[in-house]
């Protein structure tokens, strides 16, 4: 019995060999126990071969071998994605576009430009600083997350606030679909006739097609920017100014917000002249023409004084490019106080974020953690951190616990499951909370429309039972995948 | 090899990444392989696959392993400040012992005998000029066939020379010691004893070897004057004496080096000033790794190079070069990629002398074409050009 | 959360559409032969109408597809605010989202896709479905809401919408005349709207006055001037590249930047990818296997 299924796996192997050179269809146990995780608190995913192709042709080469030996196909892209989505059940076939890495074409006049689903998000902006334009969508981890990732979890980060996130950047998406064909799904140029096939995908975690290239609406750069560092003594005056600042009829560029034991670390970490007597931080970004710009800045900082805040504006790039340092080093900042970290992520109404805000402090020490803050609160986008060592026998219960809390607590004032990191397996059992047996039973006749035999990243997302077709098995989460 | 074996890393550090991946775009394997096992991240779990979970050590996990520059560029990268560094030499002291016969546990031993070294030295470059030996291929340079010697002109600070660089490019001591002196300070060299650092024994694991070599060093640099070094692989590991030797004495030692640009950075006023043809030279300024990500002393160097030419940061975030000590000889494809990567930085600059203040990736790069020449180096020829013109101007 | 009257107007929508049977949804009639004729023996119902919840300072508000989309501005703009929705005269809220087509200010404002938080419809078999969420931000689940906007009602029977919400502007402008529409998009920073009709050029700024002083200069400088407001929109909505490619007899207006070209008469159009097509039926057949929602109309089929 072992002996056949060792001499299918050849089979697989010889027919991904066919489609690419050996050196990049890897096998050793160790390269495949190296691919069972990605920056997600699940380890324990176990991959089958690993490929990296660099074409879209492979790409369908990959998915046709596959195909023909019943297995699952996962992609995967720089592995930053912090709900489970890149994790590997049951020895699929892992995609791996890292080395399509490529900025494809640059139409500067009409702001699009295409891009290999491999390149990094950061390489990307600096590849178009010469054009004047950017792409907006900025995750924390940008210097690293490739695009295909972005656009499998539909990625936000602090300046999609006023921009929107990824859906809003990307106008077109060549995709391999699970039949092997490519197809490109939405129009670059705008407007073809038909349904938004490109809106549905954009967010789909890998459960519809692979991505091999990617049509993205390029930003120009504001011409003026005001960064503002607003310093409070409570929580709360802090997320009043964040509803202050959205009531009055201002959509910043970004609004952020820190509390007070995140701004201790970060400034242990990296310097950023955050002050360390406040509760918490909030930093403001406007940008725009200059009038507006410095109306909106003037009334900002006018908000914040009224709710007892002290104000301070960045006097230059330096200390603008300091200020953003400090706030997107701050999930790493956090490993100097315990080795682990759970990274949580939902969305609240944004007049609700104050009450939410305490309720998550009450959460975590009733569950006897420690808790940092840090997220994008325009978006009324909550991150609570909850720090832990996994060595400590029972911490992990009591951060799953714990979590499950803010989850409910999020929901119960009218919020949702995730704002940008994507539902994974970290969420999956948390959908039925969310979405009644209609709602998800409408979302698994999208996947089915898109890929019938359920073959791409099985597992992730739907809750099993979602689904009326038959009984998926690919789909189960094996032992010991919850690390 | 199938055995399997803990490793002997410090389970706390073993433990403390947390699997972001933002160290993988500082890693220049990683960049241009884009596959995780030649990444920070992948050889991490590798690590722990072994150690934690005891699988054996086979073909993927040495590969993973000596793919590694061990250039640290991860180290500033990570947010938990997990001591990469000191996890790969753990490894590989780890691997050496499991080795038991490796080339380079008897070739790095030449590095300890400077006459041995100079001997084989010159017959290389006999070698090299008859064409008998591939240079390019082994990474080597153009090796001098014979050196003037160096002889010391003060005790005011000690300028330590090494192994390598003193047998093959001797020159550059000079300069920087011409530099060093019109500062006004007198300058000791430390002879035969400080006969090399022990970078590329611990860096391949043979940690005795280099303990024995740090033991010869600091006898031979005595008493309390600064140790400026040229060198940012020796300066790194001299640094790291504390850790490595592990005594009071060993600590003391580690607090007087300095690399020779950081410590000019503070006497700037003391350097001659800059002449009045002032600055046309445009100087591209690469960024040692061992100067950059562990001794993080880079902008030192603009900072003295700025003074006599206009000197231009690279935009790749000091990417390493591939140069990595015995590196560009061992891993030359990967190499030589990682150098593609680089080289097209200093196209982008614009400028057509490349400074570099570590003589490994001067000659990586040279190798591919560039002038590369150590920031002193361009330094004191500048300051040959003062002098000149200031003796002119009184004629 | 959804009161019970809401939700209660949603059950009675839903008792009337059923579970059989052929049926289509009424909104103002603007657009009702977009994409098909509907068949005749096809039911007619009417999704609720009115503004369910609003609470200005989330910037988001809740309103039932019926409602007419000059309510919503109405309501909005007390509170100085607007939605990203065509104030087509007549139109409804559900009736704008199922055509799909962006309003003239999408260059800057962005597209009418991205106005859609949360939709609670009537699928096929009766049940009612929620796709998305309230909030600003969300990605639980595939994003069913992206794929409603522009399905001409063919996927589901929208009747209840949430939409964001963005300030109105504190100061706008309308221009126009001879002068290269590239040019103009080129030296304006963030223009809302360009308008080319192959001769004349429109652009709308808006914003903070100053900025729009200085941004008006550029534009006069170009050999724009102030005017009253935009052309008409001509019938028919092409890929502006089929402007290119084929002849078109009639009038058009290009609306820069967002690919979109407006024609008084069309030919015909280059065929859709049939992968592309075999992605739409695939679709229909799982939202509607039995073809009952909105029959006779097409999306691909929507210029």
């Amino acid at each position: 019995m072992k002996l056949l299924k060792a001499s299918r796996r050849d089979s697989l192997l010889r027919d991904l060999r066919r489609v690419l050179p050996p050196d990049r269809v890897r096998v050793a146990p160790l390269e495949r126990s190296i691919m069972g995780r990605d920056a997600s608190i699940f380890e324990g995913g176990q991959a089958g071969p690993v490929c990296f192709p660099i074409s879209t042709e492979e790409v369908q080469g990959c998915v046709d071998a596959a195909r023909r030996h019943g297995r699952a196909v996962v992609p995967r892209g720089a592995g930053t994605g912090l709900a489970g989505g890149a994790v590997p059940l049951e020895e699929p076939v892992v995609v791996v576009t890292t080395k399509m890495n490529r900025l494809l074409s640059v139409d500067a006049d009409q702001a699009v430009a295409w891009v290999q689903p491999g390149m990094i998000n950061l390489d990307l902006s600096r590849a178009l600083a010469p054009y004047g334009l950017h792409f907006a969508p900025d995750p924390s981890s940008q210097q690293v997350c490739s695009l295909g990732g972005n656009v499998g979890t539909n990625a936000g980060g602090p300046h999609c606030l006023a921009l929107g996130v990824t859906s809003a950047h990307v106008l077109a998406v060549e995709v391999v679909l699970m039949s092997g064909e490519a197809v490109v799904l939405g129009d670059p140029d705008g407007c073809a006739p038909g349904l938004d096939l490109r809106g549905a995908y954009v967010g789909s975690e890998g459960m519809l097609g692979i991505t091999t290239a990617i049509a993205v609406r390029l930003t120009p750069n504001p011409p003026a920017v005001q960064t503002l560092l607003l310093a409070f003594d409570s929580v709360d005056e802090a997320a009043q100014t964040v509803s202050a600042v959205i009531a009055d009829g201002i959509v910043p560029a970004a609004i952020e917000m820190m509390d007070k034991n995140i701004i201790w670390a970060v400034e242990n970490f990296v310097g950023a002249g955050f002050p360390l007597d406040a509760a918490a931080v909030v930093i403001v970004e406007v940008d725009g023409l200059p009038g507006g710009v410095a109306a909106e800045a003037d009334r900002v900082a006018e908000l914040a004084l009224e709710r007892g805040g002290r104000v301070r504006r960045a006097a230059d790039d330096h200390e603008r490019a300091l200020i953003w340092k400090g706030r997107k080093s701050a999930f790493g900042a956090i490993a100097q106080i315990k080795p682990n970290y759970y990274l949580h992520d939902t969305v609240v109404p944004r007049t609700r974020l104050a009450e939410v805000m305490s309720r998550v402090y009450e959460i975590v020490e009733e569950h006897d953690l420690q808790v940092m803050n840090v997220f994008h609160a325009g978006d009324g986008n909550l991150h609570p951190l909850l720090l832990y060592d996994r060595r400590e026998p029972g911490t992990l219960e009591r951060v799953h616990a714990a979590g499950s809390a803010i989850i409910e607590a999020s929901l119960a004032v009218g919020g949702v499951l995730s704002g940008e990191h994507g539902i994974g397996i970290e969420k999956r059992d948390f959908m039925p909370l969310m979405f009644s047996e209609a709602d998800l039973d409408a979302q698994a006749r999208l996947r089915r429309a898109f890929d019938p035999d359920e073959m791409a990243n099985p597992g992730k997302v739907l809750p099993t039972g979602a689904s009326c077709a038959d009984v998926n098995t690919l789909g189960k989460i094996p032992e010991g995948v919850w690390g | 090899m199938n055995a399997k074996a803990s490793l002997g890393i410090d389970p706390e550090e073993l433990a403390s990444c947390v699997a972001c991946g933002l160290c993988l775009p500082h890693c220049p394997t990683f960049r241009v392989t884009g596959e995780e096992w030649a990444s920070p991240r992948g050889r991490i779990s590798a690590m722990r696959q072994i150690q934690d979970q005891g699988a054996a050590i086979d073909q993927a996990f040495l590969s993973s392993m000596d793919s590694c520059v061990q250039c640290r560029g991860c180290e500033p990268a990570c947010p938990s400040g997990v001591p990469f560094g000191s996890m790969m030499e753990a490894t590989q002291a780890a691997l050496a012992r499991e080795r038991r016969i490796d080339w380079r546990r008897w070739g790095f031993r030449v590095l300890g005998y400077r006459r041995l070294l100079n001997l084989l030295s010159r017959v290389l470059a006999v070698v090299q000029r008859l064409r008998l030996v591939p240079s390019k291929r082994l990474g080597l340079p153009k090796i001098p066939l014979r050196q003037d010697r160096l002889r010391a002109s003060g005790d005011d600070v000690w300028l330590f020379t090494g192994c390598v660089m003193d047998a093959w490019q001797r020159s550059t001591h000079a300069a920087v010691k011409r530099v060093v002196e019109s500062a006004g300070v007198g300058v000791a060299l430390p002879g035969s004893g400080a006969a090399c650092c022990g970078a590329l024994s611990l860096h391949a694991g043979l940690e005795d070897h280099a303990r024995a070599l740090a033991a010869r060093t600091m006898g031979a640099l005595a008493g309390s004057a600064p140790i400026l070094v040229d060198s940012s692989g020796c300066g790194a590991v001299l640094k790291e004496y504390g850790m490595l030797v592990g005594t009071a004495e060993a600590e003391e030692f580690s607090e007087r080096v300095m690399d020779v640009h950081e410590w000019l950075a503070t006497r700037l006023d003391m350097l001659p000033p800059a002449g009045e043809q002032d600055q046309e030279a445009t100087v591209a300024v690469h960024d040692p790794c061992h100067l950059r990500h562990v001794q993080r002393a880079h902008q030192s160097v603009a900072e003295v190079l700025a003074r006599y030419a206009t000197a231009v940061a690279l935009d790749d975030d000091g990417l390493c070069c591939g140069a990595g000590g015995a590196y560009a000889a061992m891993q030359p494809e990967l190499a030589a990629s990682i150098r593609e990567r680089k080289l097209e930085a200093i196209g982008r600059s614009g400028a057509d002398i490349v400074a570099s203040a570590n003589p490994g990736c001067t000659i990586h790069l040279a190798n591919a074409g560039v002038t590369v020449l150590h920031p002193l180096e361009i330094v004191d020829e500048m300051l040959g050009e003062i002098l000149d013109q200031a003796a002119d101007d009184d004629r | 959360m959804i009161g019970g009257k809401t939700r209660a107007a949603l059950e009675s929508f839903a008792a009337e559409v059923g579970s059989d049977s052929p049926v289509a949804v009424v909104g103002g009639r603007t657009h009702w032969d977009l994409g098909g004729h509907c068949l005749e023996e096809t039911r007619l119902v009417r999704a609720p109408a009115g503004i369910r919840e609003f609470d200005p300072a989330d910037m988001t508000i809740r309103v039932g597809a019926g409602t007419p989309v000059e309510e919503l501005d109405a309501a909005l703009a007390e509170a100085g605010q607007q939605a990203n929705l065509p104030l087509v005269p007549g139109a409804t809220v559900g009736g704008v989202l199922a055509v799909g087509r962006d309003d003239v200010h999408a260059l800057g404002r962005g597209r009418l896709r991205d106005a859609l938080l949360e939709a609670v419809y009537v699928a096929d078999d009766g049940r009612l479905v929620k796709a998305g969420g309230p909030t600003v931000k969300n990605v639980s689940g595939f994003d069913l809401c992206r794929l409603l906007v522009g399905s001409l009602g063919t996927l589901g029977l929208v009747g209840e919408v949430i939409l964001r919400t963005w300030p109105r502007p504190a100061a706008q402008l309308w221009m126009a005349g001879q002068c290269d529409p590239a040019e103009l998009r080129r030296k304006l920073y963030w223009p809302s709207s360009i308008l080319w009709d192959g001769q004349t050029s429109w652009v709308h700024l808006e914003g903070h006055e100053s900025d729009i002083e200085s941004e008006a200069e550029q534009a006069r400088l170009l050999g724009c001037d102030s005017t009253d407001g935009p052309p008409p929109l001509p019938a028919y909505r092409v890929p502006a590249t089929a402007l290119e490619s084929e002849r078109f007899p009639g009038r058009y207006l290009v609306q820069v930047g967002t690919g979109v070209a407006y024609v008084s008469e069309h030919g015909p159009l280059p065929d859709p990818d049939p992968a592309v097509v075999a992605l739409h039926q695939r679709l229909k057949w799982q939202f509607d296997p039995r073809g009952r929602l909105n029959p006779g109309r097409d999306p691909l089929a929507a210029i």
